[in-house]
């Protein structure tokens, strides 16, 4: 029984952060909404680091860690706002790792290894909702071979993208799978979108008979069925790991002003009202580590609760960077609201990431029907 | 990272496991309960201590030569985990286990720790604890009880409050003012009184849950030798922390975790068989949000515990990750008992004794229980001013 990380995992954490310290901040990021929006110095300098390579078995370059070897390099990347395209080809390397055929992975494992490969994956649909239930997306064959034909929305750098990694029915069983094409392929229409949180470069895919072959779905010839639940639940984890980590940096942030800003002739972190938001802050940034970290615990083992561990993480720790978020930039005052100081961006980043892959109501109706399968079990 | 047992661990529980099913009343949590007499209830929990030290399950974390186990903090878990599970009762030593133990093991001196602490454990002497008065809650710092030098002796004179078990107990921990003149930290000493001394009045307090676990507790002319003063004179309110932090450390959280997620099963089993219009209350989707919320949020305590335990097992010092814990699943709790009463509906106003009182009245008793939550042990505003202070570095 250890529930804390090794002096490696320590040691993994401390070398990302003195890499994005030295080589990244606010200033780099917002001009990450000019050009093409993806910074290749900052991606290349993590993948000298092996954050690509990580989870990668050694028989194909990887160094052949697990999930729980990522959990706090994930939350450092999170405080950092540094997002897709890492983040989301850190999820499929697992995906492919998990649930890839033979020849996917010796085709596709060194690549990302070396962080020659930048995925995407594509999920949501202007109408599907949360989880996969009403994904429509479909690929059928015909005399022709195989065609996919879908809408996706929120595809985040999809431009950049080697690979993007698409839910859908596949077949006439209509069992859900993922089909992984080039963006340049036929048939493939990008359209930029606006959001909240422009950094993520989220763009609406549209599908329309796009030639596929059973090399394209995950695991080949034999497709999946459960590796989309697999990537939704991957993806949670890391979204809650983020999170974690936007909230972590926004208290850091305000403690540090709270500190310094004087009013009435005090620093204003001497009044109570200042200070107790921020030791609740705190509090509920610990117990969103604990739920993170068991999550990717979870994951990493594909334990029998995995379910309900990745769901109680993404809906407290979006829950917590609500909270930390919105009262970072109270603390800060009118300050707090200036596009300058760039609190928003941690304000934005949260945002999107709460409502990526199930808000937090969704996620407690999985815990709710979770415990009573539980409970079920137990009788 | 591991969240399995090793096999000794299992091997340990396997033992305990046993002598519980050996040692619980048969019948016990199903056709047998604690008596409802609170009198009758303190020699009940009192007997079952006595049980658990002749079995050995006594002072888990304490050294063997003070008669404890010498267990390690995973086999601690352990232990509070099976108490849990299989719904023992609770001992009434409380205090003299959790809180005098650990203080007079790092302060106390050998005789001290000869003279009282095997006493605890084999449940010969019972210990309250003597610190809040009705003018020092949050400002601990500022009692007035005072202990004046006369010879040998110190004479106590004073009163202090919430007194929890002052009624069943042969001893006192009490923080007491022995030098005015000294800047209100630094005059106060730690002694220990023997509750039996003539003077000494208990006057029991009813709570708001119609029990009367606590009382005020009155010195007059108290005589106290001057060997029971722990550690230096005027020292005792850095031995006080060692109290206060105990009183908040994971090991206490840990068993609380286990009663609140037997509180919250048996919540979800109500709420299957309540009726909520049509439907039961368990498929009403607005009662299944804050069910779950507070699934998820009692066990990231069980989650925050293993934690700080795994830190606690490499050597760190537990200091203000006490008050976050404590701080945490205070709230956590309260919001368990009123998700609780919005689960119940229409019969949450139903207590105990009314045949149709969901689970014999229990959440509702929880419930009144956990308005003490954030209070005792000192309030979130005092754990609060901790964290932000000690651990964020936020100017006082």
């Amino acid at each position: 029984m250890d529930f804390d990380f090794s002096d490696q995992q320590y040691l993994f954490r401390e070398t990302f952060h003195g890499f994005l310290e030295q080589n990244h901040d606010l200033k780099k990021h917002a001009a990450l909404l000019e050009g093409d929006g993806f910074d290749a110095d900052l991606w290349w300098g993590l993948a000298d680091l092996g954050l690509f390579s990580m989870l990668v078995p050694e028989q194909f370059g990887g160094l052949g860690l697990s999930f729980v070897d990522m959990a706090l390099v994930l939350e450092e990347l999170g405080m950092e706002l540094v997002g897709a395209p890492a983040s989301e080809t850190i999820v499929a390397t697992d995906l492919i790792v998990r649930h890839g055929s033979e020849k996917q992975q010796a085709r596709l494992l060194p690549l990302l290894a070396a962080g020659k490969l930048r995925v995407a994956t594509a999920i949501a649909e202007p109408k599907s909702g949360f989880g996969d239930l009403n994904i429509q997306a479909q690929a059928a064959s015909n005399s022709n071979g195989w065609r996919l034909n879908g809408h996706k929305i929120m595809v985040p750098h999809a431009v950049m993208a080697d690979l993007i990694m698409v839910a859908a029915r596949i077949g006439p069983s209509q069992e859900l799978g993922l089909v992984m094409l080039e963006p340049q392929r036929k048939g493939v229409v990008l359209r930029e979108q606006s959001t909240l949180d422009p950094a993520c470069r989220f763009y609406a895919m549209t599908l329309d008979s796009v030639a596929v072959d059973v090399e394209d779905f995950l695991g080949g010839a034999v497709p999946q069925p459960t590796s989309l639940a697999r990537l939704l639940d991957v993806s949670s984890a890391v979204a809650a790991l983020q999170l974690t980590g936007i909230a972590g940096k926004v208290l850091d942030i305000a403690v540090a002003y709270a500190a310094q800003r004087v009013q009435f002739g005090k620093p204003i972190g001497s009044f109570q009202a200042i200070k107790h938001k921020c030791a609740d802050m705190a509090v509920a940034i610990d117990a969103a580590r604990s739920a993170a970290y068991y999550g990717a615990w979870a994951i990493a083992e594909d334990a029998v609760d995995r379910v309900k561990a990745v769901s109680m993480a993404k809906s407290f720790c979006g829950d917590t960077a609500r909270q930390v978020c919105n009262e970072g930039i109270q603390i800060h005052g009118g300050m707090g609201f200036t596009w300058e100081l760039g609190l928003h961006w941690y304000l934005r980043r949260a945002k999107v990431l709460e409502f990526s892959h199930g808000d937090a109501a969704f996620h407690r109706e999985r815990v709710m029907a979770a415990t009573l399968a539980e409970l079920q079990r137990q009788e | 990272m591991d969240f399995t047992y090793s096999a000794e661990n299992l091997r340990f529980r396997d033992e305990l496991r046993q002598w519980l099913s050996d040692n619980l009343p048969i019948g016990w949590g199903v056709t047998v309960h604690e008596p409802k007499d609170e009198d009758e209830r303190a020699r009940f929990r009192l007997g079952w201590e006595r049980q658990l030290f002749d079995g050995g399950w006594s002072g888990l974390d304490w050294p063997t030569q003070y008669g404890g186990r010498g267990a390690t903090l995973i086999e601690q878990a352990i232990f509070s985990e099976e108490m849990a599970r299989a719904g023992a009762p609770d001992g009434l030593n409380i205090i003299g286990r959790n809180l005098v133990g650990p203080t007079l093991m790092r302060h106390g001196t050998e005789a001290q720790r000869q003279r009282y602490l095997p006493k605890i454990l084999s449940t010969d002497e019972v210990w309250c604890q003597g610190f809040s008065e009705p003018n020092a809650g949050s400002d601990l710092a500022s009692i007035n009880c005072r202990a004046e030098r006369d010879g040998d002796h110190f004479v106590v004179n004073g009163q202090k409050v919430w007194t929890s078990f002052a009624q069943y107990s042969q001893w006192c921990i009490l923080l007491v003012r022995t030098d005015r003149s000294l800047p209100k930290h630094q005059g106060i000493s730690f002694m220990l009184v023997d509750m039996r001394s003539p003077g000494v009045t208990v006057r029991p307090l009813r709570q708001i849950s119609g029990e009367s676990e606590f009382n005020e507790t009155f010195f007059e002319d108290v005589r106290v030798p001057a060997e029971n003063i722990v550690g230096e004179l005027n020292g005792g309110w850095k031995i006080a922390q060692t109290t206060l932090a105990a009183e908040r450390g994971p090991g206490d959280a840990m068993a609380r975790q286990i009663r609140f997620k037997r509180e919250l099963d048996d919540l979800i089993v109500a709420a299957a068989t309540l009726k909520r219009g049509s439907t039961s209350a368990i498929d009403d989707p607005v009662l299944r949000q804050k069910i779950a919320k507070s699934i998820v949020e009692i066990e990231i305590m069980r989650l925050s515990c293993l934690r700080s335990l795994s830190k606690l097992l490499k050597g760190s010092a537990p200091g203000a990750a006490a008050s976050m814990l404590k701080l945490y699943w205070s709230h956590a709790a309260q919001g368990l008992y009123e998700t609780a009463l919005e689960t119940l509906g229409f019969l949450a106003p139903l207590t105990d004794g009314d045949s149709l009182a969901p689970a014999e009245g229990r959440f509702q008793l929880g419930f009144l229980q956990s308005r003490a939550f954030t209070i005792y042990s000192g309030s979130s505003e005092i754990q609060r001013n901790i964290i932000a202070e000690r651990m964020l570095g936020l100017p006082r």
